[in-house]
């Protein structure tokens, strides 16, 4: 929990909106109030992550307990951050899925009621659509449209963003999300919960090239991404006995990147006026993956866009950015809106071979 | 005045009360539907109302989902009233009602479906109001010990099937009934009562 780097204290000028943002689909409960010219006043975060390691993964109905409990407190700890009130907000942006549904609906339900309390209009956000404009809230310059991929322990896409509310996937994963294989190879070399920051850490004294494992769908025709077929990998890996566990943790790290980089190059070619590649979603916060991509964009003569890290995993600072373009284009919502588990950004994006349909 | 939410059920349940008397209500068996449903009937009931000086919730046991939703809009308008937030138990809740309507009724039990097959029993006393037993997840064997011939609840009918002999009626709470709730009964920190631990078994646990 806590202040970030970019917060500010005092308030606003005046005629400029103030969006409360609010974030609870996963294991995450946050608030955040963020200007629409993208000042963020405030942020706040309660992790659960000490509450699911023992599992070794997000546990929805452990998740589903503790939001409840917090996101209150917080709201109130993010307005006193901010040093305004409720009255002084424009509209609430609530996430209204996709996620674990007994969450989202806690997070919801709690905007919806700040709404009707404090007289302000509702925005129920995709949480996807959070993710996918919160680099236009770190960086000002970023114009639609834009490539992006969307990599987190939920989702692995590949989206072209011509505008809010404007979205065509590329790609999707036909199985895991990278994310997920991050946790599960954390899980099966016992580095802990969660397992990207732990992967990237042991993969740092490891060699990337010292355990041969597959880089499922690479070169091949169609455009999506798969990682359940690396995850066997690993845990036959880690059986064989005859690796360390940083060797497992690099040459998975690794095996990541090459996908991500092929999958992304693909998506390139077909991303017609693209003004930029951008990365978004918790494992764009490794060290790693923001290389490789950087130096792909590069190589395209495009700019290479990505959130500072706390901004790419779950937060409620994007929620409400999100909340405020929404807001701009005229687009509210009414206090019967539902919440949704399953909420694809683009819902005429083709059935991917093997994909379940929650995005 | 006084709002209260009761989402812990099937029913979709508001109520503004004054002084211990009905100023309005909406009661609407939704079944899964709170989310949608509870902040447009809050809406509804405010809509011409002074200020709410109260908000009092049901906290449960009952639908996992429910409770919290219950919860959640009963903390945020707590919030943006700047007004405290009261809550009760259902089983309570249930009773009271029970012995308002008979005045005959000297003891009832309150079962409420659990997970697991188990069910969530507790039983109360009409005079003074008071919990004969505490709230407990039972199987229905052990449930059936209970000796009150009626039983109330989502479980009262397999209650009392396992019983094999007294009266199950499915009453479900109604939130204009918080006002019948003796101090301090209506007065509980508004955090959920499950009624149950986590199902989540950890690696490598029975």
């Amino acid at each position: 929990m806590g202040g970030c780097p970019n917060a500010m204290r005092g308030g606003r000028e005046a005629g400029m909106t103030l969006i409360l943002g609010l974030e609870s689909s996963c294991d995450e409960t946050a608030a955040a109030l963020v200007t629409g010219d993208r000042r963020i006043l405030a942020h706040r975060l309660a992790g659960q992550e000490a509450a699911h390691r023992p599992y070794g993964g997000v546990v929805p109905e452990i998740a589903a307990r503790a939001h409840v409990e917090v996101l209150t407190p917080l709201v109130e700890q993010a307005l006193a951050d901010a040093g305004v009130t409720l009255a002084d907000v424009d509209a609430i942006a609530a996430t209204a899925g996709p996620g674990l549904i007994g969450g989202v609906m806690v997070g919801l339900v709690t905007g919806k009621a700040l709404a009707l309390a404090a007289g302000k209009p509702l925005v129920a956000v995709n949480h996807l659509e959070g993710h996918a404009l919160s680099p236009r809230l770190a960086d000002p310059a970023l114009a639609f449209p834009y490539l992006l991929l969307l990599v987190s322990g939920g989702h692995c896409q590949l989206l072209f963003v011509e505008g809010v509310g404007r979205y065509r996937r590329l790609a999707t994963t036909i199985d895991d999300a990278a994310g997920e294989a991050f946790d599960k190879t954390a899980k099966l070399l016992g580095l802990g919960f969660p397992g990207g920051p732990a992967v990237e850490a042991a993969a740092r004294a490891g060699n990337p090239r010292a355990v041969p494992l597959p880089r499922p769908l690479v070169g091949t025709a169609e455009p999506h991404f798969s990682f359940a077929g690396l995850k066997s990998a690993v845990l036959r890996a880690r059986d064989a006995g005859v690796h360390s566990a940083g060797d497992i943790a690099a040459s998975f790290q690794q095996a990541v990147v090459d996908c991500l980089l092929d999958r992304t190059r693909r998506a390139l070619a077909v991303a017609d006026g693209a003004t930029a590649l951008v990365v978004a979603g918790g494992v764009a916060a490794n060290g790693a993956v923001r290389a490789a991509l950087a130096d792909l964009a590069h190589a395209h003569g495009l700019p290479f866009v990505a959130p500072p890290g706390w901004l790419c995993t779950d937060n409620a600072a994007m929620i409400a950015w999100a909340g405020a373009e929404r807001l701009a284009a005229g687009l509210t919502d009414g206090l019967d809106v539902a919440a949704r588990a399953r909420w694809p950004l683009d819902p005429t994006a083709e059935k991917a071979r093997g994909a379940g349909v929650k995005a | 005045m006084e709002l209260v939410i009761d989402t812990a059920t099937a029913a979709c349940s508001v109520a503004l009360i004054d002084d211990g008397r009905i100023v309005a209500e909406r009661h609407e068996v939704v079944g899964r539907g709170h989310a949608e449903r509870l902040v447009p009937q809050i809406a509804e009931l405010t809509e011409a109302t002074p200020a709410c000086t109260l908000v009092r919730v049901d906290c449960g046991p009952g639908s996992f989902t429910g409770v919290r939703v219950g919860l959640a809009a009963a903390r945020a308008l707590g919030l943006a009233w700047g007004v405290p937030v009261r809550g009760y138990t259902s089983t309570a809740l249930l009773a009271v009602s029970a012995f308002a309507r008979e005045d005959a009724l000297d003891a009832v039990c309150v079962a409420l479906i659990g997970g697991h097959g188990e069910m969530f029993v507790q039983r109360f006393a009409r005079s003074p109001f008071a919990a004969i037993t505490p709230l407990a997840s039972l199987l229905p064997a052990d449930a059936a010990l209970s000796p009150e011939p009626l039983v109330i609840g989502s479980a009262a009918a397999a209650l009392v099937a396992a019983r094999g002999w007294g009266e199950a009626r499915e009453d479900l709470p109604r939130a204009a009934d918080a006002r019948l709730l003796p101090p301090p009964w209506g007065d509980l920190p508004p955090s959920p009562i499950y009624g149950r631990a986590p199902d989540a078994k950890l690696p490598g646990a029975a």
